[in-house]
């Protein structure tokens, strides 16, 4: 597989602020690659190293194999999609999509055919003529991923590509993104603080907080095997036990995760502990039930026609042996 | 209701009479154009001629004077639009030490009365020794100029978002096409605009100029002279009416043109 972008030991320091902290990280070629993390912690600016528009204060990004420190934006084989989308207002669709082409001097016939062509792919044949402030938030999105497009990069960047979208829109761009890529076969690296999103576009993803990158890996390996506690309050709604409890609830004395879906309930005194239910909600296909075991809480999820005791009534709590999955302290 | 209505017809009444106290010495000074009096004026004028229009095309002194003014507003206007938009480009896009005073600086002269200006322009082109001329009418008016083109400048800037910029970058334009093909375009009505008011600032300067000219004598300064002598005083006049209509046209056209490209930005 090859080496798409690779940060070796890169830094990027604003002042006293560290944005980007001695990050090691590799993207092939081909993935749909998610960087995920809190606002702050530095993943936009890893977005922008890559794009070029900062320069590492200590380390390099290798874009292809190629150390890209020297290199210009303009000349990288890299697009971005902006978080305000940035089209130019004063140019209609067909002239900002095909912008790109434009600056590289490809004549005017060409410029409009590979616009068009580009407009249909995201499904937005026919728009060529308007003004951007004459298009809705999503068709102003499709634009801007045309445009970034059309120079055929090797990589492209996604700001928070889906921020501005209303949960509808949201949903279908994420099929579309996904649809794009896997049609085009380019490595696109996206920038979210939504777990929903990572989990369920990337097929690798980058956890980071505080300037580092805590953990890389698949959807599954990240939300199933958190390494850390951050990770599994940050990823999913998992329970995150202290070494106390664990020992308490007979598993090893270390900081533990236990996910929702792996809890089940059973009549009192029959499980491995037993509490009394505090809440039920209703989420569709299941229900999410919380139980107070002694001072602490403990979140499952079961199927929407299991019985549930009312509020208050004892349960005791099955899982299977190892489903507790130890963490790191940080 | 009976009240509502009388109190439209004072307020009618009211902006008539507004306009007319702002309009009326226009008119005046157009009718005076075509007076056969010409040493004093008197009302209603005694007969009417186009006799001074032709006296005034023959008049050496107007072509002088207009085509002074015309060089001094077109250059410093020039100078303004290079240096105000540079400038406005700069404390808008960069940060560095010392921004905010720099801010202050350039728009300082405009809230300076002209007469400082004047007197502390004319002690420097002393001490420097630099001979007055065109050269130090137009430095002098550039110093105004420069402050409207960079106020209408600055805040089209802070309204251009910096990732327009950037896009342009990342889509692999030089600087120089950066300039050209976004930053101009979303500038352009603004200097226009900006351009427009600094050539009519300069074109009516008196104060400054005075302070700033050698023997040379820009439009208003030949116009000050022109009043005190009491021969062929509708010469004035007939300049003053050209001048308006030239200047007129202008500004109605800046009016549309900056309409029209308001009207199809709206966001």
């Amino acid at each position: 597989m090859t080496v798409a972008v690779a940060f070796e030991n890169t830094s990027r320091h604003f002042g006293a602020v560290v944005a980007v902290d001695r990050v090691d990280l590799v993207i092939e070629e081909g993935s749909f690659f998610a960087m995920l993390g809190p606002s702050g912690s530095g993943k936009t600016t890893c977005l922008r190293l890559i794009s070029g528009f900062e320069r590492p204060s200590e380390g390099l990004i290798r874009i292809f194999g190629e150390d890209s420190n020297d290199i210009p934006p303009n000349r990288r084989p890299v697009n971005t999609v902006f978080q305000d989308y940035a089209l130019f207002p004063h140019l209609d669709v067909d002239d900002n999509v095909a912008y790109g082409l434009m600056v590289r001097g490809v004549p005017r016939g060409r410029r409009k055919d590979e616009a068009g062509r580009m407009l249909e792919l995201v499904k937005l044949g026919g728009y060529g003529r308007r003004k951007p402030s004459e298009l809705s938030g999503g068709q102003r999105q499709r634009v801007a991923l045309a445009r970034a497009l059309i120079n055929r990069p090797r990589v492209l960047l996604l700001d928070e590509p889906l921020g501005a979208l209303d949960l509808k829109l949201r949903e279908q761009m994420q099929d579309e993104l996904k649809a794009i890529q896997e049609t085009l076969g380019i490595t696109f690296i996206f920038v979210t603080h939504d777990q929903g999103e990572a989990l369920s576009m990337a097929d690798q993803i980058a956890v980071m907080n505080e300037g580092r990158v805590i953990q890389t890996g698949s959807p599954r390996e990240i939300y199933e095997h958190p390494r850390t506690r951050f990770v599994a309050d940050f990823v999913g709604s998992s329970n995150v036990f202290p070494p106390e409890v664990s020992v308490s609830f007979g598993e090893a004395e270390a900081w533990s995760s236990l996910r929702p879906e792996t809890v089940s309930l059973a009549p009192p005194g029959t499980g491995r502990v037993d509490g009394h239910v505090v809440s039920v909600r209703y989420l569709g296909a299941s229900k999410r039930v919380t139980i107070a075991v002694r001072d602490h809480l403990v979140a499952a999820i079961i199927a929407a026609d299991s019985p549930v005791p009312d509020q208050g009534g004892g349960v005791s709590l099955v899982w299977p042996a190892g489903s507790f999955h130890v963490m790191d302290d940080d | 209701m009976r009240s509502e209505r009388k109190a439209s017809v004072l307020l009618k009444c009211a902006a008539v009479a507004g306009l007319l106290f702002l309009h009326l010495p226009i008119l005046l000074i157009f009718l005076y154009a075509f007076t056969t009096e010409d040493t004093s004026y008197v009302f209603p004028p005694p007969g009417l001629t186009l006799d001074w229009l032709a006296v005034t095309w023959n008049r050496p002194d107007v072509w002088q004077a207009l085509g002074l003014s015309l060089r001094v507003a077109s250059v410093s206007t020039v100078i303004a639009i290079v240096l105000g938009t540079l400038c406005a480009a700069a404390v808008s896009k960069a940060r560095f030490f010392g921004r905010e005073t720099i801010s202050l600086l350039v728009i300082l002269p405009i809230a300076l009365p002209g007469i400082i200006t004047g007197i502390s322009l004319r002690s420097a082109f002393n001490i420097l020794d630099i001979p007055f001329s065109t050269f130090t009418i137009i430095l002098g008016h550039a110093t105004f100029c420069v402050v409207v083109v960079y106020n209408n400048a600055i805040a089209r800037f802070r309204r251009l978002s910096g990732s327009l910029i950037e896009a342009s970058f990342d889509l692999g334009a030089t600087g120089f096409q950066t300039f050209r093909y976004i930053v101009l375009p979303n500038l352009a009505t603004a200097l226009l605009a900006g351009g427009m008011l600094a050539f009519a600032l300069s074109f009516d300067e008196v104060i400054v100029t005075t302070f700033t000219a050698g023997q040379q004598q820009t439009l208003p300064i030949w116009m000050l002279e022109e009043l005190v002598r009491p021969r062929q005083r509708p010469v004035t006049n007939v300049v003053a009416m050209v001048v308006v209509v030239v200047t007129f046209l202008p500004i109605l056209a800046a009016y549309y043109l900056t309409r029209e490209a308001s009207s199809s930005r709206s966001t």
